[in-house]
Parts: structure tokens; C-alpha cells; sequence
């Protein structure tokens, strides 16, 4: 498998949003709280609708949530 | 550990035991010089019947004890998260893809036993010791891609 170049700002916004716990955003957007962990660790790339989901629950653009690292593109 | 990482637990630790039991009933059988036909295809359907029932009483088990131990060390009501999201069924998917994997390699395996000239016997008996084989693999995979994260 390939390295995930799908960075997050998820622990970020959690702190921002009043210390949101992990069970609260995993309640929110309906899935567990080790997929939260997962997608933290960046060990996990969520699908589209779900990355959709966390960014209406942070309220903010999904580019601030979700980024591509280009940088670690192979040549 | 997740309500899935605790199935996945149960499941691979009662094919273990599943496993080991087979093989020691076989060795008793060829030991024992009772190793047929009727033998073999009567130990097939205890495997599948053991496979079957334990694998239900063993994870609805489980889920009790594992509730008590929790209202006894914190005095709160269980919090069973018990739902399915999309890791888990990527993780699902690709444990069942291993599963598949190993029991083909498995039953080409058992298929080589005729080239070798052996009897059909032999087929049937490593037919359903891959099997379960493959489903202890597909279990330790499913088990794996949770403790990694995926």
C-alpha cells in the first residue's frame, strides 16, 4: 500500500471547537471513534461524503479540513 | 477494542480451537487406522455444526461478559458501538478478498494431492482443513488492517 498523502486539520479544528472530544465528532458524522482515530493518525482516507460531513460539522470549506500533500509525490 | 475487533477476536480464536480439534481427531483417526470415508464425512459435519453454533454462542457470550465486566468497573450503562461505518467495511472487504485468496490456493493445493496420486480421501480432508485455514487468515488479517488502523 501506498504512503496517505491525504493530510487532515482534524485534531486542529477539534481543539478549536471548544476541545471536541473524538466520541462527539464520531457521534456527529456517524461513524467510530477509531475511524476518527485513524483519520487523525492520517492512516486512513475517508470518502468524499464522509470528508464532506466533518467540514459541515467544523463549518468551514472542505480544503481546510482535507489536503492533498503534493510535495510527497513520487518523481 | 471496537465491537468488530471483538467479533473478529472471538471468530479467530473458535477456528483456532476448531482447527486444532480437526487435526487431532484426524491424527487419532490414521493412528487409530479408523481413517475412511464415513469417518472423515462425519467429522466434516461436526466442523461445520462447531463452526456454526460456537461461533454464535461464543460472540453473543462475549458481548454479555464484557458488558458486565464494563457496569462493574465503571457503574455505567454499556456503550456498545455497534455500528458499521466504511472502514470497517473496507477492512471487511478486503479480510474476505485474503479469505478467498487462501482458500483457492488452498483447494489447488488439495487438487495437487490427485497428481501426487493419493486417494480422494486426502482431497476431502485437506479441502476443509484449508478452509478453515482460510478463514483463520482472513480473521488475523481483518484483525491486523483494525490494530493498524487500516
Amino acid at each position: 500500500m501506498g504512503k496517505n498523502r491525504v493530510k487532515n486539520n482534524i485534531r486542529k479544528l477539534r481543539f478549536f471547537r471548544d476541545e471536541m472530544t473524538q466520541q462527539q465528532l464520531a457521534e456527529k458524522v456517524g461513524v467510530t471513534r477509531q475511524t476518527i482515530i485513524a483519520m487523525e493518525q492520517e492512516k486512513y482516507s475517508p470518502s468524499l461524503e464522509l470528508a464532506f460531513r466533518i467540514a459541515l460539522v467544523f463549518e468551514v470549506p472542505l480544503i481546510e479540513v482535507f489536503f492533498y500533500d503534493a510535495e510527497a509525490e513520487p518523481k | 477494542m471496537s465491537f468488530q475487533e471483538k467479533n473478529i477476536t472471538v471468530s479467530l480464536v473458535n477456528f483456532t480451537l476448531i482447527l486444532g480439534f480437526y487435526l487431532i481427531r484426524v491424527f487419532q483417526m490414521i493412528q487409530g487406522g479408523s481413517f475412511n470415508s464415513t469417518n472423515i464425512f462425519r467429522l466434516w459435519g461436526i466442523i461445520i455444526a462447531l463452526a456454526i453454533v460456537v461461533t454464535i454462542l461464543a460472540t453473543i457470550l462475549t458481548h454479555i461478559v464484557s458488558a458486565i465486566i464494563h457496569v462493574i468497573k465503571t457503574r455505567e450503562e454499556p456503550n456498545i458501538e455497534d455500528i458499521q461505518d466504511e472502514r470497517d467495511d473496507l477492512i471487511d472487504s478486503k479480510g474476505t478478498k485474503i479469505t478467498y485468496a487462501a482458500s483457492s490456493i488452498g483447494v489447488a493445493l488439495s487438487m495437487l494431492t490427485f497428481v501426487l496420486g493419493q486417494p480422494p480421501l486426502v482431497m476431502f480432508t485437506l479441502l476443509i482443513f484449508f478452509g478453515v485455514l482460510a478463514q483463520i487468515i482472513g480473521d488475523a488479517s481483518r484483525l491486523y488492517l483494525y490494530r493498524r488502523g487500516f
